[in-house]
């Protein structure tokens, strides 16, 4: 029909612009000196050798012009090494499977629920609802001491699984990368709930009898974004320190948090997080070049702790029973968006192409001067990246960052399929987005990854990596016997 | 003459600690969402099985529970078996009955311990402190957070370990329970099942009937009768001679055949008969799988396959009645059962007991071996709620052959006279777990 075409059209025509315009700033500085060095060589040509070399001899250079003119040149380069940041190689991580014995099936964990709350008809059908919305598969894990009835969270209980899961991690990861214990410069461990005495790096340097003047730092409290965090202070570390390793841990301790009460907002944990954790290796010795996986581009780290309501969206207390849960409040998609918005602010300078960055910059300024009424131009991250991690935390804020970034259905599948297979397993959730996408075979060489994770606090922190080396499939790791099930269609709501 | 020492040690007590729920370790999937019960199963709704295989655990397998490769091995083991896993529920409509929601809602598993040895437990234990061992939750009005089936590992002084297992009628009979905890030792020792279980329906089941009482509830809790039970073993070679003695009236006598008898007679004179031209009457119970039909059902089939048959007594001669139990099991006729089976109906009515039962068991239980050089050391079945005429239960023994093992379960007055009866003592039987 007659109106519909032009339509078509046009967006065909924008399409082509839109393409065309790209490519002509992306590639300015090249498009400008291809016709300066054609008409140079031109030039050269035109002159002949004879010309050329009377040219040269006009110049009249004596020796010390020549060596000043070389140290120069030296020292200037020297000084530029010097004070370029070391980069910083991503080895390779190690995700953890945890065993099937604790896998927690729908149907158990609803009649557990109805078992341990009787006397709570309205916070058994709470979760129930959670759960069928949840975005959860069948086959996410919870630690040995919550399949009991009633759950044993003893100190005993929370130890047990975080050796379970810290070292059969970094067991996994000394296998994949061949390094030694005593080869490790730096440990950072990050598990928010759960912080005994001595600390979780100290059970780790005990269990593999790290060296002596290992640099070790636990970092607990800070939430599900602290694995980015201890990426960043790793990342700082390792500029001091030159030809380290460092190791991180990331992973997050269910044993003792599992809410106990029947208060609804902090029973909403226990539906959505599961056990997991995962272990890098980071290093800046130019020998890891050739076999790592990925290099570190930036970290961007924002906090919207200021803010009250922000500081308050996910806290713990103790509910009106003494028992202690941490209660969501209902605005934390609104200020997940925010502090979205504030992190890509900073990160877009540093990351979008330059066309992308040339229309913001128009945008903004038409909207100061001309026009405030203008749409702000939310500039297509697409463009800056292949590969996109965003922190499992629920299905709500994975549909909250598609919607903002405007991302396709297989931009966020990685995502997705984690929270379904795993759950949320907080801070080492990236890691498990990440392996998805390489055994899916997706990752090649100079393909960028954006990891974003938020936490409590609150906090958005994202890193940029770089891969190093294309990866091939079949890989090792925790999504090696179920990959080829993936991705699955996850309905909008699992009759329970 | 064996003289009869039953000490009875009060120190023995079983203590429960902790219960948990196992599930499987892989998801049912959408294929099997809901199991139909078949009209025989639901006719045994009344009754509770319960077995305790007894292992003296060398390799210590038991130890640590969280994290031994036990609780792998189950969960591996029953991603095969999706109705242990499911929870019953009833049917939609007026006339529901129980059918099983394959939800993967999993198996309970108690963890208890004892505070003696395996062997002063096997010496002195009586069977109600047995009952301990298998512990039972009886079903609620509604099922829907109770676990059909219960698992217990309890551990001994010094080693040892029994495992309990219980379940409602409903769902097993004792053949695919003893080959359910085979098939869990199989998986355990990396080898394959020897008999795949199979949820494909019997054959020949009628047409689910309305019950006539309104819908299906669940099961009053234990019998009313003060019951006993004991248990009595029959070495291979006292069942070799026993057989050769009425080689001529009966040639191909098993020890099935001759066991059944010898309780039934002894037995028979203990009960007061009411008026003079009743005959005392045994039902016997067996298991027809993988024979008697022209297409058989497969040995793994799980479900109830039992077929219970009436014979009176005739006569007081033991050798006269080992032949007509024998004629009588051998003339068994595929019509026969699908008869039985189409007769059954909706009452819910005791299938043990109503008359003196007794049960024939294969040779299963001890084939479940956890490690590759280590048999049971012993095991025991206990059906619950049988009505008060009894139940005989033949076996198989820990030692193989001709060995048998027989639990015998009546009233109380009537299990004390039985125990002293000459014409058993005389056979030489090793007595243990005993009420008496």
């Amino acid at each position: 029909m007659p109106p519909m075409l032009p339509d078509f059209s046009n967006s065909v025509k924008l399409k082509y612009v839109k393409l065309g315009y790209q490519y002509l700033v992306n590639h300015i500085i090249t498009l400008t000196l291809v016709p300066i060095m054609l008409g140079v060589s031109i030039e050269i040509l035109r002159l002949g050798p004879q010309e050329i070399l009377n040219l040269w001899n006009s110049l009249h250079f004596n020796l010390v012009q020549i060596l000043c003119s070389a140290f120069l040149i030296i020292f200037v380069a020297t000084v530029y090494f010097m004070s370029k940041p070391r980069t910083i190689y991503l080895v390779d991580y190690a995700c953890f499977k945890p065993p099937v014995t604790c896998r927690v099936p729908f149907a158990t964990f609803m009649g557990h629920s109805r078992l341990i709350l009787k006397n709570n008809p309205k916070s058994v059908e709470f979760q129930m609802r959670i759960l069928e919305r949840s975005g959860l598969g069948e086959e996410t894990c919870l630690p040995p001491a919550i399949h009991y009835i009633p759950p044993k969270p003893t100190m005993e209980a929370a130890r047990g699984e975080a050796e379970l899961v810290i070292f059969s991690a970094m067991d996994s990861l000394f296998k994949k990368t061949g390094l030694k214990p005593k080869d490790i410069d730096i440990l950072i461990v990050n598990c928010s709930l759960f912080s005994p005495t001595p600390s979780l790096s100290a059970m780790v340097i005990n269990k593999y009898k790290l060296r002596s003047n290992i640099k070790s730092f636990n970092l607990s409290g800070m939430g599900c974004s602290a694995g980015l965090i201890s990426i960043d202070l790793a990342r700082d570390l390792l500029q001091v320190h030159p030809n380290s390793n460092a190791v991180v841990v990331s992973t997050e301790i269910i044993t003792p948090n599992y809410y106990q009460g029947n208060e609804r907002a902090m029973l909403l944990p226990n539906c959505l997080f599961r056990m997991g954790g995962a272990a890098i290796l980071l290093s800046n010795r130019r020998s890891e070049r050739r076999r790592a996986k990925y290099r570190l581009v930036h970290v961007v780290r924002t906090h919207k702790g200021a803010d009250d309501k922000a500081y308050r969206c996910v806290f713990e207390e103790e509910d009106k029973e003494g028992k202690v849960g941490i209660s969501l409040s209902k605005d934390l998609m609104a200020i997940a968006g925010e502090a979205l918005k504030l992190n890509i602010t900073t990160m877009g300078p540093l990351v979008l192409p330059a066309s992308e960055q040339l229309l913001f910059l128009l945008t903004l300024i038409g909207r100061k001067i001309f026009n405030p009424k203008w749409k702000p131009y939310i500039p297509d991250f697409k463009q800056a990246f292949e590969h996109f991690c965003i922190h499992a935390g629920g299905r709500a804020v994975i549909d909250e960052l598609q919607k903002n970034l405007q991302l396709s259905t297989e931009h966020v599948e990685a995502s997705r399929m984690t929270l379904h297979r795993f759950g949320n397993t907080s801070s080492s959730s990236l890691w498990y987005e990440l392996n998805y996408i390489e055994s899916k075979g997706r990752m090649k060489k100079g393909d960028r990854v954006w990891q974003i994770a938020f936490g409590s606090g609150f906090k958005c922190n994202s890193a940029v990596w770089k891969c190093n080396k294309t990866i091939k499939t079949p890989i090792d790791g925790p999504w090696t016997d179920c990959i080829d099930r993936y991705p699955v269609h996850i309905p909008e709501i699992v009759k329970l | 003459m064996a003289s009869i020492t039953t000490s009875h040690s009060p120190s023995l007590s079983v203590t429960l600690h902790s219960k948990l729920t196992a599930v499987s370790s892989e998801p049912t999937g959408s294929g099997k969402t809901h199991h139909e019960l078949s009209a025989l199963d639901r006719a045994m709704a009344q009754h509770t099985l319960h077995m305790v295989f007894y292992y003296r655990d060398q390799d210590e397998l038991f130890g640590l529970y969280d994290l031994d490769s036990w609780r792998e091995s189950l969960s591996t083991v029953l991603t095969m078996y999706p109705t242990m896993t499911g929870r019953l529920l009833l049917e939609q409509g007026h006339d529901g009955n129980w059918q099983v929601r394959c939800n993967d809602a999993g198996v309970r598993v108690v963890k208890g311990s004892v505070d003696g040895t395996l062997s002063e437990w096997l010496n002195s234990a009586t069977a109600s402190q047995e009952k301990l061992l298998a512990s039972w939750n009886h079903m609620p009005i509604d099922p829907t957070t109770w676990s059909p089936f219960r698992i217990q590992v309890s551990n001994f002084k010094e080693g040892g370990v029994a495992i309990g297992i219980s379940c409602s009628h409903m769902l097993a009979d004792l053949t695919c329970l003893a080959s359910f905890i085979k098939s869990w030792t199989l998986v355990h020792r990396n080898l394959p099942i020897t008999n795949p279980p199979s949820f494909t329906p019997l054959p020949f089941s009628p047409s689910p009937q309305p019950l006539s009482n309104g819908h299906a509830k669940p099961p009053p809790p234990q019998q009313a009768k003060d019951m006993a039970n004991a248990t009595f073993k029959f070495s291979s070679s006292t069942m070799q001679q026993c057989l050769s003695n009425i080689h001529d009236i009966c040639p191909n006598a098993t020890p099935f055949d001759f066991l059944c008898a010898l309780f039934w007679t002894r037995i028979s004179h203990l009960k007061p008969l009411k008026n003079n031209d009743q005959t005392h009457s045994l039902s016997i119970c067996i298991d027809f799988r993988k024979k008697l039909l022209k297409e058989p059902i497969p040995f793994g089939y799980f479900g109830n396959a039992l077929h219970f048959t009436m014979l009176s007594l005739e006569g007081e001669d033991l050798g006269s009645v080992v032949s007509a139990v024998n004629r009588h099991l051998a003339g068994i006729e595929e019509e026969e059962i699908r008869c039985a089976i189409e007769r059954l109906g909706s009452s819910n009515r005791c299938m043990y007991g109503e008359e003196l039962t007794c049960v024939c068991m294969e040779s299963l239980p001890y084939e479940a071996k956890f490690s590759d050089n280590e048999k049971p050391v012993h095991v025991s079945c206990h059906v619950g709620n049988v009505a008060g005429k009894g139940l005989i239960m033949v076996m198989p023994s820990c030692e193989e052959g001709l060995a048998r093992t027989v639990t015998v379960m009546l009233p109380h007055e009537e299990l004390a006279e039985l125990i002293k009866d000459e014409a058993i003592l005389q056979l030489d039987p090793t007595t243990l777990l005993s009420d008496i």
